[in-house]
Order: structure tokens, then C-alpha cells, then sequence
């Protein structure tokens, strides 16, 4: 290998991994948010970031519009659609005993229905997705060219990460969703309305979600096995970063799509997906609670 | 009681006439020959989920690996498909134990969790073994169980005599759950769901009970991929992946969980469907998963055990003024 490729290897990595970690990250401060407050194993939403990616697809190249206009479309409109999945889907366990299980289940059956129709629509339309660059052209990173789009697309991923910190930190509601995470009865005493965090963290949840999918799709071509490869590597890095940390989240959701970058240099993808899988079970078995759990 | 039994007898007798009844028809009979198969597994992995209240996602891999044990056992070494499916069965019980030991000691949804990363793990690695899976490809042509007689005869079991093979194997199957569930240690099982750590507290050990439960139920799982592989006569990854053990637990949880008769029903009203909607087969997923989602919102009970559930209520509430509080308890 020349001193040349070594360089051009490693600005692969480097990039790849930046924006693979910060979408990776997205989905799993989504899952772990959804797992944290409201008990909600979510083994759908690699499906749910599969949809926002293929509505993308579909207003962008069947539709002509502008990836912008079509990232606006497709986030705003999650938002009723996760109120709608909430009221009918989610309310109804809060008071089941053991309902992580119960809905753990159902999102399984959920994902099943999403997968059965997207191998039945999408599927038969093509193999492989891919946007035009919302932002044509490349710019010179040193010698190396590197795509406008994904330039753009690590900023606005990484800006939402800081947001979704400064949120949770800072704000009011934000914190009255962590004080859910830490402890229910001590939320409800000090006057948090339980309920409704639970509901606007759904929102939120798939809202962060929605984003992972649709820059995912700005950034790469994809096709419809994403979907399951995205909800294992959202529960591995919940499971990892420890149930309800979003930080967790952030940091091992960057290791894998360093790990990602790497091993997809040398070796097939899936062997990175097997990785995870065994992280997680790892993990799993030695200290369930995460590695950032407090 | 003499109703009852006459009832078992009678329904016994019709699992093993039906063969017979449908063999003009060879689609039909093929749809029979499946439900007996997934009257096997759903029966199976009932002892787990719904006694023991494990849910073992990596059922289908499981099943998969006695298929595969069998299956190369017979095509590349000659053995006689008695011998193999046993040993497949063995070898899938061993190697779920094996990977689902240090699990059994998660409780809920973190078992739940690991189950489906074993599974999701164990599909990677059919794809990725192709000497002995075929890969993604699958394994075709593979022969039916031969049975030889004396004098150096033998014929291979195929049509009408396979499924009759598969409603015993259903039978047997059904028969050894129901024996289990009522020994004592069935009891501790059901124990075991209720309150896990009360039982340990009494004395019993859960861990210990749960490996046995998780044993057994693999050894039906692996019977079952087994036989499912020389009556398809064809495997693929594809047929024992996670939408598999989700297809059987739904089978389950439609049925009723931690019944004996639960799976039956479950059975008997869902594994034809994908058959009979053959021209829909794309629909077959969003059909499953939509029942999934439906059982889990509106059937938690499933069918027979909403009925028996209806049933003990009434008798409650005819016995005792306070019937219906007593009810609302169980």
C-alpha cells in the first residue's frame, strides 16, 4: 500500500465513520429515549428509518423535489404520524405489568408489517436507493475531493446531536424527561405530568429517528435490508451505552460507525453487523444496565 | 370426565385418519402435513413461553440447526434419518443450552433481547457456512426418511405416510407437554412465571428448572426443523429466521400461551394461511405482523384461553356472591 492510498484510506475512514457514528447515533438516542422514559422497546425503528429514507426517495426522484423541501416534508410529518402510533399503540399497556415485553412483541410484529410492505412496494420498484446530492460538487479536503452533501449532512447530524444535548439538559421539559428516566415516582412527586413526557418523548424519539433516516439517505445509496441491520445496531448501542443515556448513546453509536468505516474497508459489512450482535450479547450477559448507566 | 376422554380419543383418532381423508388431494394433505409440523413446534416452544414465561426468539435457529445436523448427517454420511433426527434434535437442544445459559439467568425483556440477538446471530452464520447449509442458496432435493423392513427392503416414507409420521410426531409432542406441565416440576415452572424470585425463595431452583424447560423445548424445536426439512425437501437460512420463531410465538399467543390445547387452535386457524393465499404471498408478512400486533392489543389471552378464561369466570360468579372480584384477580 503506498503512502498515498494509507492517506486515502484513512480520510475514508475518518469521514465515513463521522457520519455513519453521528446517524448511528441519532437512531439510538431515539431508541434509548424511547426504552428510557416510556418502557418502549422500539424493534421497529430500523423500519421507521427505513420509511423516512424511502419517502425521501420517493419525493425526491418520483416527485422532483428538492431533497430540502423533501427532508422538511418527511420530518414534519412524523409528527402526527408518531401521535397517531402513540394513541393507539403505545397508551394502551402503561398500565401493564411487564409491558417492555408486551410491546417488545408488538413492535417485532410491527416491523413485520413495515418489511412486508416495503418488499411489496419499494422492493419491486428497485434494489437500491439513491438521492441526488442535495448539494452538488465536492470540495478539497487537502488533495482529497469529498462530496458537498456529506459535508452538509455531518454538520446538520452533529448540530442536532448538540441540540438534543442542550436540550436535554438545559430545557425545562428536557429535564423533566430525564427526571422520568431516573425515577418515576420522584418525577410525579416533584409535578411532572408522567403522561404526557411519555407522549412527548415518543415524539421526540421518532422525530430523532425520522432525522437519522432521512440524512442517512442525503448521505448514502441504501436498500431494504438496512432496515433490520439498523434496528439491531439501534438496540446494540442502546444496550451498550446502558438503557436511557443518551450520552452512552452518542459514544458507542460513534465507535460503531468507526467500527463500521473500518471493517468495511477490509472486510464485508455484515461482519461488523455480527460484531455488534456479539457486543450486545456481551454486554447483555456481564452488566445489562449499559456502560453509561449511573 | 369420561366426556372429556371420549373427546381426546375421538380427536386423536381424526389427526391420525386425516392423512387418509385428504391424500386424493395432495395440496390439501400438504397444508395438514404443515399444520402438524407447526402443531409440533407451537406446542413446543409453549413449554418455554407460555409455562415458563421465556419467549425464545432464537426458536427458529434452533430448529434450524437440528435441520441442518440432519440434513448433512443423511445426505453426506449416509445415516438413516431415525438416527439423525434425534441427533439433530440433541444437537440443537445442546447448542441452545449452550448459548442460552448465561441468558437464562435475564429475566424478561433482556431474555427476549438475547434471544433475538442469538437468532439474528445463528442467521448470519447459516448464511456464512454454505458447506453445510448451501448458503443462501439452500439445500435442495433432499430425500424423504426411509424405512427399512427385514429382508433387506426398505421404501422411503413419502405422501400420505410422512404426514402420518408428522400427526404422530404432533401427537407425541403435545402429549409430552401436557405430561410435563402437570408433573411437579411443571409446576414449578408455571411457579417460575408467576414470581420467579418467590420461588427462589421457596427454595426451588429457577435457573436449574429453566434449563430444563429450555431444553426440552429445543429438542422439540430441532424434531421439528428436521422433520420440516425432509418433508419440504428444501432448507434455506431463509426458513428459519427471526420472522420464524415470530410466525411460531404468534401461532402461540394466538392460540393461548401456557394452554395445552392454545397452540392447537392457533395452529389449526393460522399456519394454512400462507398456503391457501398462495398468490398473496407478499401479503403474508403485513397478514402476520398485523396479527401480531392485533393478539398483543386485543387478544392478550388468545382465543382458548379467553374462552377458558370466560368460562372459569362464569362458574366463579355462579358459585360466589363475590364471584365477579374474585375473577377480576385471575
Amino acid at each position: 500500500m503506498t503512502l498515498e492510498n494509507i492517506l486515502l484510506n484513512g480520510m475514508a475512514v475518518i469521514t465515513t465513520g463521522l457520519i455513519v457514528g453521528a446517524i448511528f447515533s441519532l437512531v439510538a438516542a431515539g431508541v434509548t429515549i424511547m426504552y428510557g422514559t416510556i418502557w418502549f422497546p422500539n424493534a421497529s425503528n430500523g423500519q421507521f428509518f427505513m420509511l423516512a429514507a424511502l419517502l425521501m426517495w420517493s419525493l425526491v426522484v418520483n416527485w422532483g423535489l428538492s431533497p430540502f423541501l423533501g427532508a422538511v416534508v418527511v420530518i414534519v410529518g412524523s409528527i402526527p404520524f408518531s401521535l397517531v402510533l402513540e394513541k393507539f399503540l403505545v397508551r394502551p399497556f402503561y398500565n401493564v405489568p411487564n409491558r417492555n415485553i408486551v410491546y417488545f412483541i408488538m413492535t417485532l410484529g410491527l416491523a413485520q408489517i413495515f418489511a412486508g410492505a416495503f418488499t411489496g412496494t419499494y422492493g419491486r420498484w428497485s434494489d437500491q436507493f439513491s438521492l441526488p446530492a442535495a448539494w452538488p460538487g465536492a470540495i478539497l479536503l487537502g488533495p482529497f475531493p469529498f462530496p458537498r452533501t456529506r459535508l452538509l449532512v455531518l454538520v446538520i447530524a452533529l448540530t442536532l446531536l448538540a441540540g438534543l444535548f442542550v436540550f436535554l439538559r438545559l430545557h425545562r421539559v428536557g429535564r423533566a424527561l430525564r427526571a422520568v428516566f431516573q425515577n418515576r415516582e420522584a418525577a410525579i412527586l416533584r409535578g411532572v405530568d408522567v403522561r404526557r413526557i411519555y407522549r412527548f418523548s415518543f415524539v421526540l424519539a421518532m422525530l430523532v429517528i425520522t432525522m437519522g433516516g432521512v440524512l442517512f439517505a442525503m448521505a448514502y445509496g441504501f436498500d431494504l435490508t438496512m432496515a433490520w441491520t439498523m434496528a439491531i445496531i439501534g438496540f446494540a448501542i442502546m444496550i451498550v451505552g446502558g438503557p436511557g443515556s443518551v450520552l452512552g448513546s452518542v459514544v458507542i453509536g460513534m465507535i460503531f460507525g468507526f467500527t463500521q468505516a473500518v471493517v468495511s474497508l477490509f472486510a464485508s459489512p455484515t461482519l461488523a453487523a455480527f460484531s455488534y450482535l456479539v457486543v450486545m450479547l456481551i454486554i447483555l450477559l456481564v452488566k445489562p444496565s449499559g456502560l453509561f448507566a449511573r | 370426565m369420561i366426556f372429556r376422554r371420549a373427546a381426546v380419543v375421538g380427536l386423536v383418532l381424526l389427526a391420525l385418519l386425516l392423512p387418509f381423508l385428504l391424500s386424493a388431494n395432495r395440496f390439501y394433505a400438504f397444508i395438514l402435513g404443515v399444520t402438524y409440523l407447526y402443531v409440533l413446534w407451537s406446542s413446543g416452544m409453549n413449554l418455554l413461553s407460555g409455562f415458563t414465561g421465556l419467549m425464545p426468539l432464537m426458536y427458529a435457529g434452533l430448529a434450524g440447526i437440528g435441520a441442518y445436523t440432519s440434513v448433512n448427517l443423511v445426505m453426506k454420511f449416509g445415516v438413516s434419518f431415525w438416527l439423525a433426527m434425534p441427533a439433530g434434535a440433541l444437537a440443537a437442544a445442546v447448542v441452545g443450552v449452550v448459548l442460552g445459559l448465561p441468558s437464562l439467568r435475564l429475566r424478561g425483556f433482556y431474555f427476549t433481547l438475547s434471544g433475538l440477538v442469538i437468532q439474528t446471530a445463528l442467521t448470519m452464520l447459516f448464511v456464512y457456512i454454505p458447506q453445510f447449509t448451501g448458503g443462501d442458496t439452500g439445500i435442495s432435493q433432499i430425500p424423504p426418511p426411509m424405512i427399512s423392513l427385514p429382508g433387506d427392503k426398505s421404501f422411503a416414507l413419502t405422501g400420505v405416510w410422512l404426514e402420518e409420521a408428522l400427526a404422530v410426531a404432533a401427537l407425541l409432542t403435545v402429549y409430552v407437554v401436557h405430561r410435563v406441565t402437570r408433573s411437579t416440576w411443571g409446576k414449578y415452572l408455571v411457579a417460575i412465571r408467576e414470581d420467579d424470585l418467590l420461588t427462589e425463595a421457596l427454595g426451588i431452583g429457577v435457573t436449574r428448572y429453566r434449563v430444563l424447560a429450555f431444553f426440552i423445548s429445543s429438542l422439540f424445536a430441532g424434531v421439528g426443523g428436521a422433520f420440516y426439512a425432509h418433508y419440504m425437501g428444501f432448507v434455506s437460512p431463509r426458513s428459519f429466521d427471526v420472522l420464524t420463531s415470530m410466525n411460531i410465538w404468534l401461532i402461540v399467543g394466538f392460540g393461548g400461551q401456557g394452554t395445552i390445547l392454545g397452540p392447537i387452535v392457533g395452529t389449526i386457524i393460522l399456519a394454512p394461511i400462507p398456503y391457501i393465499m398462495q398468490e398473496l404471498y407478499l401479503y403474508k408478512d403485513i397478514v402476520y405482523g398485523s396479527l401480531i400486533v392485533f393478539t398483543t392489543i386485543f387478544l392478550p389471552r388468545g382465543v382458548y384461553g379467553s374462552v377458558l378464561f370466560h368460562r372459569r369466570n362464569r362458574a366463579l360468579s355462579r358459585s360466589s356472591a363475590q364471584g365477579k372480584t374474585e375473577a377480576a384477580r385471575l
